[in-house]
């Protein structure tokens, strides 16, 4: 059996690519992708827990995780559309208009 | 995990007739649906080479390896190389879910009998004329220009290793029946074959995970060639891949709700009884009779995953041209090719899995042993054999229907049956009726 | 060891398909290198006992999530958008900041994650386990969050259409 150590550094490592990803680039769609990056990380330490607790609740937990992903994705997409048909881009740099 | 050599080689087995029927069904189907075309629209079909044009495919095979590779300049290269094999991974890796025939337990050793003898000299005779025919198209091909040395070389060594196949199948023949009887060798007696690749507790979940990724082979390639009727193509793709598998999925709930389990040798089992009708008819208790509204939508929105017609839209040649391929040549062309014609296999052996009983021979209980294996593994190849035959049957039969209504009757009318499927199901089961 | 082999296998796939995603500039690769990070990501769910969520990861996230990512990316014809490296301090930070997380958390995780709680214990995670649990503990988040999939559908028709619900937005009618 693979230590759950292992699994968590994977996890990690993952997250803050993330975290790069959203802190460094300005393409709304990469953006998103690495949300939905980190997102999978914390998936992976949940059910990584999961077996090492041996309990069902951190998979519960990723299965809902999963319907609001699938959620956020459906309601994102729609806005980066709707942002691209008003300003012809979807660099997060030029959507300033509630800028102050 | 541990290694354990008998059941490292009857896996090696499983995955040798998955793959070799996997792979035949494109050559074999391409020849029943050209002379079923050419059946239904009375006309002779391909006739020329070999004996009722049976050799056809293989000419075919030979003129696609041939053929220029053709890149267009605007091509994303890397993704427009890796497309063909994106669409042909979960074509090939879905059928290791689907059990293929009664599992039997391997005896300890084997006498000689006269079916053996007979099963041998057949594939003793098959082999040679295969080689002899492969030394044949090689050497009819090799003249033409563009043919390389190697496809020669791969050619003749092929037919030759078929050819002095032959001989070395009928001196087994000969030693077995000096002989008389051998044990099984690597210590596989005693074992229990269940024909099935990867038997696991998720079975049909593990089938929808691997063919919900086909659809990113169409995408890749709409969009890699740089070609608008290739976007075009792909966009319709995933769009229409996405919809019908919401209905494919909701109809095999019923079953699944019936079964108890997802693990499909479970499905296969509970269908190989009888169901009896008012204490007289007695009917095979296939999911097909209470199911049947879930056995119609999953049918119907088996040909939308298969992008074959009435839903073609990936490749709709009378208004995209052809598609996502549109900008395909040679053996990457042939790719899809097969893809799609070992998705449309892979998806008949679900569909008998799920909803006809699959191996199950109706109105026989199958021994398990290799008398049983052998008769379930037939009746299988015959029911699979005829879904995929109304695949070529309702190309000829049903137009080509709008986009828009598509996504109509996806949505607004198989969603609701399937819906409505779950509900008779959740009825029954109380009953006690299934 | 074979289990070793394929998680350092899959574990380097998913960390190398993660970084050309946040690195790669054209969004359609990096929508396919996540795919595959993804799905890596689901053989690491086997590894760890869990085949159905690895089901569930591979249909949702590779099958429905990551098809509609590519359907925008396509349908925007989003591939040639240049993204000029500026704000050379809010990148250096970006960097820093990422690199500084990750060190950090490992750190961290090598020295008092595990609890050890003393032996493997028995970990039940097939279908009916799962569904057992969900429709009797998790039965109100499970319905809360079938109502928030329905807002989601609604919220994504009304930001798509073509003809704005906003009163006074701006009609764009060239695409």
């Amino acid at each position: 059996m693979i230590p759950t150590t292992w699994f968590l550094i994977l996890g990690a490592i993952l997250f803050s690519l993330g975290v790069l990803g959203v802190l460094t680039r300005r393409n709304g769609i990469t953006i998103f992708m690495s949300i939905e990056l980190m997102v999978n990380a914390v998936n992976l330490t949940f059910i990584a827990y999961a077996r090492e607790l041996g309990s069902l609740h951190g998979l519960m937990w990723v299965f809902f995780i999963m319907a609001v992903a699938a959620a956020e994705a459906a309601v994102g997409l729609a806005i980066f559309i709707a942002l691209y048909r008003h300003r012809e881009t979807i660099d997060v740099d030029e959507a300033n208009l509630m800028h102050w | 995990m541990s290694f354990d050599t008998p059941d490292i080689l009857l896996n090696l087995v499983k995955i040798g007739i998955v793959l070799s029927l996997v792979l035949s069904v494109t050559p074999v189907w391409v020849w029943v649906e050209r002379r079923g075309s050419g059946l239904i629209q009375d006309r002779p079909g391909p006739n020329r080479i070999g004996p009722l044009g049976l050799i056809q495919a293989m000419a075919d095979a030979a003129k696609f390896i041939l053929k220029e590779d053709l890149v267009p300049a605007q091509a994303h290269k890397v993704l427009y190389n890796l497309a063909p094999i994106f669409g042909l991974i979960p074509a090939v890796t879905t059928c290791a879910a689907v059990p293929f025939a009664r599992g039997f337990t391997i005896p300890e050793t084997i006498s000689y009998s006269s079916i053996i003898g007979i099963l041998l000299v057949a594939g003793a005779v098959v082999n040679f004329i295969l080689g002899v025919v492969a030394l044949r198209v090689t050497s009819h091909f090799g003249a033409m220009a563009g043919a390389t040395q190697l496809n020669q070389w791969v050619g003749k060594i092929t037919g030759f290793a078929m050819i002095a196949s032959a001989p070395l199948l009928l001196g087994i023949l000969a030693w077995f029946r000096s002989a008389g009887s051998v044990a099984m060798p690597f210590g596989i007696g005693g074992r229990f074959f269940e024909p099935i690749i990867a038997d696991t507790s998720i079975g049909i979940l593990l089938i929808f995970a691997l063919s919900s990724l086909g659809v990113y082979g169409l995408a890749t390639a709409g969009w890699a060639s740089a070609n608008k009727y290739s976007m075009i193509g792909a966009v319709r793709a995933s769009a229409q891949m996405i919809s019908y598998e919401l209905a494919l999925t909701l109809s095999t709930v019923g079953v699944l709700m019936a079964t108890g389990t997802l693990r499909l040798t479970d499905v296969v089992y509970r269908q190989s009884g009888t169901f009896v009708l008012f204490d007289t008819i007695s009917i095979p208790a296939w999911n097909m009779f209470p199911m049947i509204i879930g056995f119609i939508v999953f049918w119907v929105a088996s040909f939308a995953e298969t992008n074959r017609l009435p839903f073609d839209f990936a490749e709709a040649e009378a208004e995209i041209v052809a598609g996502y391929h549109t900008e395909y040549s040679s053996m990457k062309f042939a790719l899809f090719f097969m893809a799609e014609y070992m998705a449309m296999g892979t998806i008949s052996a679900l569909l008998a899995t799920l909803f006809l009983g699959g191996w199950d021979v109706p109105y026989w209980n199958e021994p398990a042993n290799f008398v049983g294996f052998l008769a379930s593994f037939v009746a299988f190849l015959v029911k699979t054999s005829f879904f995929l035959f109304v695949f070529v049957w309702v190309r000829w039969t049903v137009p080509r229907l709008k986009y828009d209504l598509l996504m109509k009757l996806g949505w607004k009318v198989f969603l609701p049956l399937a819906l409505l499927n779950i509900v008779i199901v959740a009825l029954l089961i109380p009953l006690g009726w299934i | 060891m074979f289990e070793y082999l394929i998680f350092f296998t899959f574990a380097a796939i998913a960390v190398i398909f993660a970084a050309i995603v946040v690195i790669h500039r054209n969004p359609v690769v990096s929508a396919l290198a996540l795919v595959v990070s993804f799905f890596s990501l689901a053989v690491m769910y086997v590894l760890l006992d869990a085949p159905f969520m690895a089901a569930l990861q591979v249909i949702v996230y590779a099958g429905a999530i990551m098809v509609l990512f590519l359907f925008v990316i396509m349908l925007l014809n989003l591939a040639h958008t240049e993204e000029p490296i500026t704000r050379p301090i809010q990148q250096f930070l970006g960097i820093t900041g990422a690199a500084g997380f990750a060190i950090t958390i490992i750190y961290y995780l090598l020295k008092a994650a595990v609890l050890h709680t003393g032996g493997p214990v028995e970990f039940v995670s097939d279908a009916r386990a799962i569904g057992v649990s969900m429709f009797e503990a998790y039965i109100f988040p499970f319905e809360a969050v079938s109502i928030l999939l329905l807002a989601a559908i609604v919220g994504a028709l009304i930001l798509s259409q073509r003809t704005s619900a906003i009163p006074g937005a701006k009609e764009n009618g060239s695409r």
